[in-house]
């Protein structure tokens, strides 16, 4: 029970022994070939079960069960809700809808709001406003309503109901019915199992999928009516437009997807994606990064990094041979000589743990953000398997 | 690739109702039980007419109102009423007219004579509370170690003061039970020179009704089939874990330079896999001049050691090796011993050879083939089926 209180820092961390965390960071840390304890490759993610649209009662669902054994669901409900016009949006509307003018002003009623998101997450074991779910949420709603593309603040306004690919505005612009009316998203995250890891990934991901399978209804109404929809399902449309309906129009790298959040972390110069629960526990750095996919070009963009607490700062340190009081007269005086850790720059007695102190380069970042960004790289691979989740 | 990502596995579900509703009709041919009282609720109606015994009930649920049966083992009666019911989730079973539930998971039960990998996760004043996974903490008293000094002297006030030195929170202690107390709880000691802390190696935790941990809680997926698994499950009739065997410590070599390791399976179900130390050895390569009778005191202090040796990276990578073949073993369900650890070692060593032959991108083959879970999983259980 008390290792779940200190599931707020990084993880739940296991208490492992001095000689086990050296252990690890040393396998870790190996220049240009770590090696995880799992056998994995750097960049390697554990294999995993995903399905989606499994609530028959919300608009999208999705369900992902890691190996390791943790599972999440999450369920999408949405709701027309009429939109509160403050007094300067009605007074700047009439200066009609293409100008600046209405993106200077609160402009809500025609790019959306983020607070149009509701995010609530349950963890086993954890109070609702316990910091590790608030955190969490706050983090992925974050990179979820801040993901607007470049393109104008406005015209989601008009193109929201008649199947808009390229989605103007992002997702708070879908959101948008028309002037007096928009939808409010519930996405409701539900960890299954105990917090093994570090539970981000998991939810991200599982998010990601649901968002993918939100569907809403077909608006029948035109323009500033008050809306209603389509009774028929068949027709609904999808929140984030698929590529599969327009395979004939263009690459699937052309549409907005929603933000991805992984979790990077970094042992002496190497980086490490989906790290495991141990590995979390001797890594230098944690970075939780959130990237998307955008309109333009079908690049990656980055939407967030926070770095997450690494527990291995909060460690005991082992006792070298030379300074063990045990081992007096068993080993030759002084011969552990320390050596300079390259990525910490701290001196060190190669097989003895020290805590991490925290800090890293930042090339190391750099590198971090790269391998994720990168033509090819992981956060594409990631978003493309995804993609390959049969909806339904 | 950096990402599998599988369909799901309707493992369990459909199978699982059909087993669990003909639980005992098979077993008990001879006479002919009307399972009139088992409430199972939402489920089909019994046909009574199967062959399968291995039914899973849950805790509270009621195995049979039939007076005719004893109570076992994983079961409670209440006062008033004549039905059994489970107080473990797992699998009935019946013995004459006794019926009892043997749990799917369970905590270890220590026995006298057990070795066992334990984390110390308590420093009192004279002794140490041990995590074995068993329901209690265990017990190490200070005057059951090997005190520092080779003769076996009178423990003074001194260690007691300095008893961190010797063990502290977190560190991995290999020991064995010494006695087991009235409430269930084991005392321990570490007065053997193969006892003490674990170090140069790596730590795991398998669950089954021999031990339990996080390591493997519950794997949907990462062994692709249910069928396979099941089948493995029900060969080595409980499930998986660690049992009590000949040898819970051996040196096993390996293949592609990795040298000598040393793999403990604490009957309690962690396991702790690590480079071979070679005691006498050890210490002469720290210590030059070493007389012949002062050798055991040097081994003897070493364990208190919390430096870890070098270990170089094919040694390392065989470790890794070892310990991905005892989580495919757990996710198969077969349990853990020597005989088929070291047959799952050599059908992963086999697996590559295979996957190495058929690989066309080199590329992709040099990417993550270390990793055994997944889709090698199968095969090597497969390969470790056949050899038995």
């Amino acid at each position: 029970m008390s290792n779940q209180r200190q599931a707020s820092s990084a993880s739940q961390t296991p208490h492992l022994s001095p000689a086990e965390l050296s252990y690890l960071y040393t396998s870790l840390s190996l220049p240009k070939s770590p090696i995880r304890p799992d056998g994995r490759s750097p960049t390697q993610f554990r294999p995993l079960t995903a399905e989606s649209n499994i609530l028959p009662g919300t608009n999208g669902s999705a369900r992902i069960g890691f190996a390791d054994g943790t599972q999440a669901i999450v369920g999408v409900k949405a709701e027309v809700e009429k939109t509160v016009l403050s007094t300067d949006t009605l007074a700047s509307s009439e200066g009609g809808e293409g100008e600046d003018s209405t993106s200077t002003s609160n402009s809500a009623a025609a790019s959306g709001h983020g607070s149009w998101v509701q995010m609530s997450i349950e963890i086993p074991g954890f109070r609702d406003d316990d910091a590790l779910p608030v955190f969490l949420s706050e983090m992925m709603r974050e990179s979820l309503v801040g993901s607007v593309a470049d393109g104008g603040s406005d015209g989601g306004g008009d193109g929201g109901g008649d199947g808009d690919v390229t989605m103007a505005g992002g997702l708070k612009g879908r959101l948008v019915i028309n002037k007096r009316w928009h939808w409010r998203l519930y996405i409701d995250v539900l960890l299954l199992s105990q917090p093994l890891s570090y539970p981000l990934p998991l939810l991200s991901l599982t998010t990601h999928l649901a968002l993918l399978s939100t569907k809403l209804p077909k608006l029948k109404s035109q323009g500033e009516e008050d809306p209603f929809f389509d009774d028929d399902w068949e027709v609904a449309e999808y929140l984030y437009p698929r590529s599969s309906n327009l395979k004939a129009a263009g690459n699937a790298s052309q549409y907005v997807r929603p933000p991805v959040t992984l979790l990077v972390v970094s042992v002496g110069e190497n980086i490490i994606f989906d790290p495991s629960r141990e590995e979390i526990a001797v890594a230098d750095a944690v970075l939780a990064i959130s990237v998307t996919r955008d309109t333009e070009a079908g690049n990656l963009k980055l939407l967030s990094i926070r770095t997450v607490d690494p527990p291995s700062r909060l460690t005991q340190p082992a006792v070298p041979n030379s300074e063990n009081v045990n081992m007096l007269g068993a080993t030759a005086p002084t011969e552990d000589i320390a050596v300079l850790n390259p990525a910490t720059g701290e001196e060190e007695v190669p097989g003895v743990w020290r805590p991490r102190r925290g800090g890293v380069k930042r090339s190391v970042i750099a590198n971090m953000v790269k391998t994720v960004l990168k033509k090819g790289g992981v956060g594409e691979e990631v978003l493309e398997g995804l993609e390959g989740v049969e909806v339904e | 690739m950096a990402i599998t990502i599988l369909p799901p596995v309707v493992e369990d579900v459909a199978p699982y109702h059909a087993d669990s509703d003909d639980s005992m009709s098979g077993a008990d041919s001879d006479s002919d039980v009307e399972m009139s009282g088992v409430s199972r609720p939402n489920k089909k109606p019994r046909t009574g007419d199967g062959k399968i015994s291995s039914g899973i009930v849950t805790p509270g649920e009621i195995v049979t109102a039939d007076p005719k049966w004893m109570r076992g083992h994983g079961t409670y009666m209440n006062p008033l009423s004549t039905s059994i019911i489970a107080t473990v989730a797992g699998k009935v079973q019946q013995t004459n007219k006794l019926l009892s539930v043997h749990p799917l998971r369970a905590r270890y039960i220590p026995e006298i004579g057990d070795l066992v990998v334990g984390r110390i996760v308590e420093v009192q004043s004279k002794r140490w509370k041990v995590d074995v996974a068993a329901p209690l903490l265990a017990q190490l008293p200070l005057s059951a170690i090997n005190l520092p000094g080779g003769i076996l002297r009178r423990r003074t006030s001194a260690d007691e003061l300095q008893i961190r030195t010797f063990f502290s929170e977190g560190d991995l202690v290999v020991a064995e039970v010494q006695s087991v107390h009235q409430d269930g709880s084991a005392s321990l000691h570490t007065r053997s020179l193969k006892y003490g802390k674990l170090r140069n190696g790596v730590f795991l935790a398998v669950t089954g009704t021999g031990g339990s941990g996080a390591s493997s809680s519950s794997v949907k997926g990462g062994v692709g089939s249910g069928s396979g698994s099941s089948a493995a499950a029900a060969s080595s009739g409980t499930g998986g874990g660690v049992v009590r065997s000949r040898r819970q410590v051996w040196t096993h070599t390996t293949a592609n330079g990795g040298g000598e390791v040393d793999i403990i399976l604490g009957v309690n179900g962690y396991i702790w896999i690590s480079k071979h130390a070679d005691g006498a050895e050890a210490v002469s390569s720290t210590t030059e001049n070493v007389s012949i009778t002062r050798m055991e005191e040097m081994v003897s202090s070493s364990i208190y050691s919390s430096q870890n040796d070098d270990v170089p990276p094919q040694t390392r990578r065989e470790i890794a090796r070892l310990t991905q073949c005892v989580r495919v073993l757990v996710q198969g369900g077969v349990r853990v011993d020597e005989d088929t650890l070291t047959d799952s070692y050599e059908a992963s060593l086999q697996v590559d050879l295979e996957v190495g032959d058929d690989d066309e991108e080199e590329e992709y083959g040099q990417e993550g083939r270390e990793y055994l879970e997944g889709a090698k999983a199968r095969r090597i259980l497969e390969l470790t089926m056949q050899r038995k």
